[in-house]
């Protein structure tokens, strides 16, 4: 006996008009675009609508904005949702989602690391896959790859 | 040869195992007070290091696997004298098998500085020899000898465990030319 999948939930009702987008929810997943000022909404009437399991947040630099990805599972109602998000490229910010899932954690981290997206509130924002101090964001689309003659520069992050 | 030495040095290898080492000891600091740094002692330590070299084992990414199968039974590097020990302490040799990313350069530097001198690195693999197709990427050290000094580079990606144990034996004779 499983509840429905996420397609038969009332999206619109649950979320008001912190919903931007509603895409088709084709078999048992779907895509939400919701309000990046009502985060911290939006993730517990998510988790309380049966998507105890945050997958993944991934973080999108589309120059002109940055876009945020949350991939959740449902074991009640075997079913993914995708949550996305726009922020503007001059101040990425948005609430953390350690609060209602913690496994963000790391993940929040490393998005913070590589495409320079702030998670407010978040309780331990550091580095994750490169040493402290290092002050690039390696994934932003402005970085450029280091020439060997560069090495300077990093040899100080050591 | 051995001066004023209470046991002549040739006599040294006669003697029973509890009375071995305080002999070989007198013998040769009196050796080395007499003659130095001398032609004739710097072959002996010399021969000892290069047939006794232990890297430290650990391993950083796929040439690990062929540095763990040169131990194996089909190549054996033990029979040159190769011990890997778990312990900086105990090493004199770090062959660095593998990617070095910056964020374990700074172990990486901690584990050489921990190791006792005399020490020698060998880079193993395209890698560690100069950042491999990871050269210009983000994460990557484009060779660990811009960390620490190395004295044997080994090409190849991986490395095959002759090519490593021939690594070796360049160091070998490297270490045979040692004059400081």
């Amino acid at each position: 006996m499983t509840a429905a999948p996420a397609s038969s939930v009332q999206w619109p009702e649950l979320l008001g008009n912190s919903l931007i987008a509603l895409e088709p929810l084709e078999g048992t997943s779907g895509r939400l675009r919701f309000r990046a000022a009502d985060a911290e909404r939006v993730f517990r009437a998510v988790h309380d609508a049966g998507f105890h399991h945050l997958t993944l947040v991934g973080g999108i630099d589309w120059v002109d904005h940055r876009e945020v990805i949350y991939t959740l599972w449902s074991d009640e109602r075997k079913s993914y949702l995708f949550l996305s998000t726009d922020l503007p490229a001059d101040h990425p910010s948005i609430a953390t989602a350690t609060k209602v899932w913690p496994s963000a954690n790391w993940h929040e981290r490393e998005a913070w690391e590589m495409v320079d997206i702030h998670f407010d509130g978040h309780p331990d924002l550091r580095h994750l896959l490169m040493p402290d101090g290092y002050e690039f964001h390696p994934l932003l689309r402005s970085f450029k790859l280091h020439e060997p003659e560069d090495l300077e520069v990093k040899v100080r992050h050591v | 040869m051995a001066g004023d030495a209470a046991v002549p040095f040739v006599e040294i290898e006669a003697l029973r195992s509890r009375e071995f080492i305080p002999a070989a000891k007198e013998a040769l600091s009196s050796m080395i007070a007499e003659q130095g740094q001398s032609k004739l002692i710097r072959p002996v330590f010399n021969w000892a290091g290069r047939n006794s070299l232990f890297p430290l084992h650990w391993g950083l990414a796929c040439c690990a696997i062929e540095f763990a199968a040169a131990f194996g039974a089909r190549w054996d590097a033990e029979r040159f004298g190769v011990v890997p020990r778990s312990s900086p302490r105990q090493c004199d040799l770090m062959i660095v098998n593998g990617t070095v990313t910056w964020k374990v350069a700074h172990k990486l530097i901690t584990l050489y500085e921990q190791m006792p001198e005399p020490k020698w690195v060998i880079a193993m693999g395209n890698c560690a020899t100069g950042g491999g197709p990871f050269r210009t990427a983000y994460s990557v050290v484009p060779g660990v000898d811009k960390l620490v000094p190395v004295d044997v580079y080994i090409a190849g990606c991986p490395p095959r465990p002759e090519a490593m144990l021939d690594g070796i034996l360049r160091l070998e004779d490297l270490i045979r030319l040692r004059k400081e």
